[in-house]
């Protein structure tokens, strides 16, 4: 049989800002070539003509729509690593709070984008709405929806604004019920494992190999989260698990994520129990001293690696962003060889990649 | 010219009515043209319920029901320009849209839906073989959605037709031979001499394995989800139909519920008894025929809503694992569905034909 080209995307109801170059054999797809660069917007040379302090919402559209306060962590912990800044005690409750309410933010829309994959379209729905909840939360916290600008150089821009506490904590145990209702109808949908259950395997030792980061990588099973291993802010005083899968399959890869928003939950609670009183930010000097730092943060989608080269003025001369939506894009043309046409969307979507991350 | 033509075609005036009723209101054009502006309506405002969406809000009489919404989307797409593509082959390309629509209301000519009280049946076309011309009107269904597929000369558009051929085409096997044991009970190809059978009991009593068959291999035939592999946006963009736009559009989706209307007709009169049920006093004074049709449609639209919640709560499958269970689990049911009806013929003959 002769072999078609097939190319899906920029402009296909289920790649994003992506195209792929599908070699297809009747219904087999042989080999998967994925050709990005559709949202690339070139944030590290932006960041070397911009301030430190000017990079703020700059760098947060990295990956702006679905995870910017866990983007911006990693900056920030890079900058305060060079300046070698202790940031105060309540400003990292704070920070730690946006970040995780940012994490569920985000599983919630990889869950829908998911069931979208597989034609289910009332998941689509239901996690979104409750993702508008933790939205909504974010927005009194920080004063916006989805790009926050909120923690910075030193600490939180705002503090939590009255009530805020108890409507959290309200709201959780809302989600935490709710999530019941998504594994009845999506998790534990016989049609949904036909479609997902092992489908894109990525065995542990591959995904090792081809530097897969995040949930993926915790999905086949090996445990790593660097909030664990190398705990940043106050992550260390927090007790929670690491959620890992057992075959690596698509359908792991999504249930790591409903796992992670318990955990996330979990800390979100320790956190609003725990956090001191005191003050949120530090004031400190516009200038970062000569030097070279490198710090990875657990954001949404996985490890995010900034690597600071400061020379001593108001701009960083050298940013490099380390996004995990990259380094999980190397396992798509692995997981898509010899696979049903059908199975392309669901394994791409269960990697859950951000072009506009990918491309920085 | 009217008042001849009733006396070309054989008829007294009062059959000429009868006919011109039949053939442009119910349950001819009018009807499947109302069913399916109802269900896209209904499918809307229902699956948005479902999924926690309000649906469809300001177009039409009632305050936030957007009744007319459907109308005013068929007026949108007559407007629209119709795009053929440079390589396609434009006569087939056009013809597709148009035996698409026709060949799926070809079939409501041949379904009873009420009997008329002096004998003979409320239907456009009586043939006592009306079910093997149903399923001859089926299996021209795949030839048309690959002729349409083919002369987009697309490449969605091709595995989207190639994937519509493959599932109706197996699928008709499991179908055929679940309809054989309702063929052997009722001891007839005639769908009004089928209904009647069903007068004391209603064959999805007697066959629950038929019609679980039946009802899957249906939607398989008219592509709903979970097997809407045909149309999978997230695989083909919109399968066969992508690349139509304007009114060939609006047809193809007409066309579809056409399919609806006559797939839940059909499965009405094999397992539901058609029309068959208590007379309705206000209806029976102005004719029994419309009691009967009264019974007939609330059985449809039972059965819509069961085809169209479908879509609401399952992910669709894949095309190779539809396969494999329409060859590996349905035709097995079916024969199975025979060999019950043979082997139990006893107990249900004084019940089907009386004694």
């Amino acid at each position: 049989m002769s072999i078609m080209k097939l190319s899906i995307g920029p402009q296909h109801p289920i790649s994003a800002h992506f195209r792929f170059l599908l070699d297809v054999d009747g219904d087999v797809v042989l080999k998967l070539e994925p050709d990005v660069g559709y949202t690339h917007r070139g944030i590290e040379k932006l960041a070397e003509k911009r301030t430190y302090l000017q990079n703020l919402p700059v760098i947060e559209r990295v990956n702006s729509y679905c995870d910017s306060a866990g983007t911006m962590l990693g900056y920030l912990e890079v900058i305060e690593e060079l300046m070698g800044l202790e940031v105060p005690e309540r400003a990292k409750y704070l920070r730690v709070i946006a970040a995780e309410l940012n994490r569920i933010a985000s599983h919630l829309y990889a869950a829908s984008l998911f069931s979208v994959a597989t034609g289910l379209e009332t998941m689509l729905m239901w996690p979104i709405n409750d993702r508008e909840l933790i939205l909504d939360l974010l927005e009194r916290l920080t004063g916006q929806r989805i790009t926050y600008t909120y923690q910075t150089i030193g600490g939180v821009r705002f503090d939590m604004p009255d009530g805020f506490k108890e409507e959290a904590l309200k709201r959780l145990d809302y989600l935490e019920k709710r999530t019941e209702d998504y594994y009845k109808m999506l998790l534990w949908n016989h049609t949904f494992h036909m479609r997902t259950k092992k489908v894109g395997i990525l065995r542990p030792s591959d995904a090792i190999k081809l530097g897969v980061v995040g949930p993926n990588l915790r999905a086949s099973g090996v445990k790593v989260d660097v909030r664990k291993d190398e705990p940043y802010e106050v992550y260390d005083r927090f007790d929670f698990s690491i959620p890992t899968g057992k075959n690596g399959d698509s359908y792991d890869r999504l249930e790591v994520r409903f796992k992670e928003v318990g955990q996330s939950i979990n800390i979100l609670r320790q956190a609003l129990k725990d956090i001191p009183k005191g003050p949120i930010k530090k004031w400190v000097p516009p200038i970062v001293p000569k030097g070279e730092a490198y710090t990875r943060v657990e954001a949404a989608r996985g490890e995010f690696g900034y690597h600071l080269i400061g020379d001593g003025s108001m701009k960083p001369y050298r940013l490099k962003i380390s996004p995990p939506s990259f380094r999980n894009l190397i396992a798509l043309p692995h997981l898509c060889q010899n696979i049903p046409l059908a199975d392309v969307p669901i394994i791409y979507i269960s990697l859950d990649l951000i072009p506009m991350d990918v491309d920085r | 010219m009217i008042g001849l033509e009733f006396l070309i075609l054989g008829l007294d005036f009062p059959q000429f009515i009868e006919l011109v009723l039949k053939v442009l209101i119910f349950p001819g054009l009018a009807f499947p043209l109302l069913f399916a502006i109802i269900v896209i309506w209904f499918e809307r405002k229902f699956l948005a319920r479902i999924m926690l969406r309000i649906g469809p809000l300001h177009i039409g009489p009632f305050n936030r029901t957007g009744l007319l919404q459907p109308i005013a989307d068929f007026i949108k797409l007559i407007q629209k320009e119709i795009i053929v593509p440079d390589n396609a082959h434009k006569l087939i390309y056009n013809l597709a849209p148009i035996m698409a629509a026709l060949v799926a209301s070809l079939s409501v000519a041949f379904i009873p839906y009420a009997p008329k009280p002096g004998g003979g049946y409320w239907m456009i076309f009586y043939t006592p073989f009306s079910l093997l011309v149903i399923l001859a009107i089926f299996t021209a269904r795949p030839f048309i959605i690959i002729a349409a597929g083919w002369a987009s000369n697309s490449k969605y558009c091709t595995i989207g037709a190639l994937r519509a051929a493959l599932q109706l085409l197996s699928y008709e096997v499991p179908l055929a031979l679940s309809l054989a044991s309702i063929v052997i009970m009722s001891g007839t190809f005639d769908l009004a001499k089928i209904v009647e059978a069903q007068s004391s009991i209603w064959f999805i009593i007697l066959q629950p394995i038929g019609f679980i068959v039946v009802l899957i291999g249906m939607m398989t035939e008219i592509a709903r989800r979970p097997f809407d592999i045909p149309f999978a946006e997230q695989e083909v963009v919109f399968g066969w139909p992508t690349e139509y736009t304007g009114t060939q559009f609006a047809l193809i989706m007409v066309s579809e519920y056409f399919d609806l209307c006559a797939v839940t007709s059909l499965i009405t009169v094999f397992f539901l008894g058609g029309w068959s049920g208590p007379a309705i006093p206000l209806l029976n004074d102005i004719s029994p025929i419309l009691s009967g049709i009264f019974w007939f449609l609330l059985k449809m639209a039972i059965l819509t809503v069961i085809i169209i919640m479908g879509r609401g709560i399952f992910p669709r499958v894949r095309i190779d694992q539809l396969l494999d269970a329409g060859w590996t689990i349905g035709i097995p049911l079916a024969i199975l569905q025979i060999s019950i009806t043979l082997l139990t013929a006893q107990w249900w003959l004084p019940l089907v034909r009386g004694g």
